[in-house]
């Protein structure tokens, strides 16, 4: 298959800078590492935050830091479309006779990252091994589809940044606010936030839906009827599509780079 | 021979966003943005004919980039028709490009960080080329170019000429029916620039490829092809053969003359003097006066004793120059 060979290159080339490589990943891991840690000093100083335990908060934490790193190493191009397109490489893709979208997704793989979809995989585990779940097939799907919905949120900020990189031809950091702001507002049960930032971030960017609504299903809280916390983060994933609807959109627009 | 390419007053236009000096101007830029069309192409039209060998030729800026980007489907005109092939390039995309093969003579089209051999197999998949049909193009390519040895070598690691053969035949792998070259012989050697030459000519004549090719080198144009389309500020200014080119602009001559002696002043019938020092003057030919070297050598010696003399015709740049000239490009 085409993505493997492409998977195989990046392999290949991150080999050609396997110190560089092992030196981010290891400094990425690090960092989350840190951030971790500020969750688990925060818990230490308050026992709860908003009626969420520290279990809780760090399922919270395992998902979002699961979800971002994968979208970051295996999504990467639409991140740095910006890059692609002052590059040319996008002319090159259009040339080709392969979906754009294929090609983007093979054209950065960025295997640094796997240090730290470990750390958000290891925490999601530390938590529900200490979360008292009583487990039925009906939660771990929805566990599931919020590990699912969070990577989709994610992807689908960087596919709008994608969009507006074709008519600026910039990398936009107020990009970054909407994808590494809200990161770190997931971090933490959406709830405790004010009512219109609760709201933003559930039916705007749906960060509540791979968040406290699931979760709120699978620890059987909540005031609204089950099934709604149930099937919040299917509706959440729902959010790329559009995302991917303007950027389709912008592409028609593309005007290329110089000679 | 039936057209590939067909041209129907193809428009192009680009909207330029003009930023504003200075940190109040960039606060207005985000409300209140000023636009300014640029025409690149304007009511461009011509054919070209299958496996035909075109020079495609202009100033800097003319649009000739432009017109390989809509012919290779990456930009879409603003109005106009344009056929390749019997597509529309960019609008059956995915079909279209599995027919062409294009060169950025100044970007590549390969992976940089691992070995060309990698890229070629990517290319191959991307095509989706069988097997066989790969080896038998590969040997065929590798017989022309010689690139056996680079194969193993990461992109980055080649030089610039070695890295032009790997992306010429990573441009061939699928066979196109197309090739368009935008500047293919730029910043090459001269031994490296023979070497691409002899191969496009070859792929034309094994394969009956055609061929659009955009240099600033005429003595591409010189090597390749007889057929060249013209353009400047967006329009098409000529299209044609290329020696009608050289015979309009290529009549004028310099004649460097050395004289036995000094003379005080010399002239001649029909030609300017364009420098006199000494016993040395160069001579230029009025337009009207067609050069001819029994003719001038007795009329000059009639008048005065000369030692020596050189005839120079102008380069083929020198006629483009020219002709640039001409058009006020």
């Amino acid at each position: 298959m085409l993505y493997r060979k492409y998977l195989k290159m990046h392999i290949k080339s991150s080999f050609e800078y396997r110190l560089n490589t092992l030196f981010i990943a290891f400094s990425q891991t690090l960092i989350t590492i840190g951030e971790l840690l500020v969750v688990y000093l925060m818990f230490q100083r308050f026992d709860s935050v908003g009626n969420w335990g520290f279990y809780e908060a760090l399922l919270m934490f395992g998902i979002v830091m699961t979800a971002f790193p994968i979208v970051e190493c295996f999504f990467r191009g639409y991140d740095e479309f910006a890059s692609l397109v002052k590059s040319g490489e996008v002319d090159r893709f259009l040339v080709r006779p392969v979906s754009i979208h294929y090609q983007i997704l093979g054209s950065k793989i960025e295997l640094s990252k796997i240090g730290r979809i470990l750390v958000g995989i290891i925490s999601s585990v530390i938590a529900i091994a200490n979360l008292h779940i009583s487990w039925s097939i009906s939660k771990v799907i929805v566990l599931i589809a919020s590990y699912i919905c969070g990577i989709c949120f994610v992807l689908g900020v960087f596919v709008i940044g994608a969009g507006i990189s074709i008519y600026t031809i910039e990398n936009l950091e107020f990009v970054n606010i909407f994808t590494y702001g809200s990161k770190q507002l997931a971090n933490y049960p959406i709830n405790i936030y004010n009512k219109w930032l609760t709201r933003l971030f559930t039916f705007v960017l749906p960060v509540a839906c791979f968040n406290y609504l699931p979760l709120s299903y699978i620890m059987e809280i909540g005031s609204m009827p089950s099934w709604l916390y149930a099937i919040s983060p299917l509706l959440g994933m729902l959010f790329v599509i559009p995302c991917f609807l303007f950027f389709n959109l912008s592409l028609k627009k593309y005007q290329s780079t110089g000679t | 021979m039936s057209n590939i390419i067909e041209f129907k007053n193809v428009n192009k236009e680009f909207k330029l966003s003009l930023k504003e000096k200075g940190v109040w101007g960039a606060i207005k830029g985000l409300f209140k943005r000023k636009h300014k069309i640029i025409k690149a192409l304007q009511d461009v039209s011509f054919n070209i004919e299958e496996g035909d060998i075109v020079g495609y030729i202009g100033p800097n800026g003319a649009g000739k980039s432009t017109t390989i980007k809509i012919m290779s489907g990456i930009l879409n005109p603003t109005s106009g028709q344009c056929q390749v092939n019997g597509f529309t390039p960019w609008k059956e995309r995915k079909k279209y490009v599995k027919n062409i093969g294009v060169v950025f003579g100044q970007r590549s089209q390969l992976w940089w960080d691992v070995p060309v051999r990698d890229s070629f197999e990517l290319l191959k998949d991307i095509y989706k080329i069988p097997n066989e049909e790969f080896e038998e193009t590969y040997k065929l390519l590798n017989n022309a170019l010689k690139i056996d040895e680079l194969l193993d070598r990461p992109l980055r690691q080649l030089s610039l000429g070695q890295k032009m053969k790997c992306e010429l035949a990573g441009a061939l792998l699928h066979r196109p029916k197309i090739l368009f070259l935008d500047e293919p012989t730029i910043g090459l050697d001269a031994v490296t620039k023979l070497a691409v030459r002899e191969f496009v000519k070859y792929i034309n004549k094994v394969w009956k490829t055609t061929i659009i090719l955009t240099t600033h080198d005429m003595n591409d144009i010189d090597a390749l092809t007889n057929k060249v389309i013209l353009i400047g500020k967006g329009q098409i200014l000529y299209n044609g053969s290329f020696d009608y080119l050289k015979n309009k602009y290529g009549n004028e001559k310099t004649i460097n003359v050395e004289f036995a002696k000094e003379y005080r002043k010399v002239q001649l019938q029909g030609y300017q003097v364009v420098s006199h020092e000494k016993n040395v003057a160069i001579f230029k030919n009025l337009p009207q006066t067609i050069f001819h070297t029994q003719e001038f050598l007795q009329q000059i010696s009639k008048k005065y004793e000369i030692i020596d003399f050189s005839v120079n015709s102008l380069s083929v740049d020198e006629i483009l120059a020219k002709l640039y000239k001409e058009y006020e490009l």
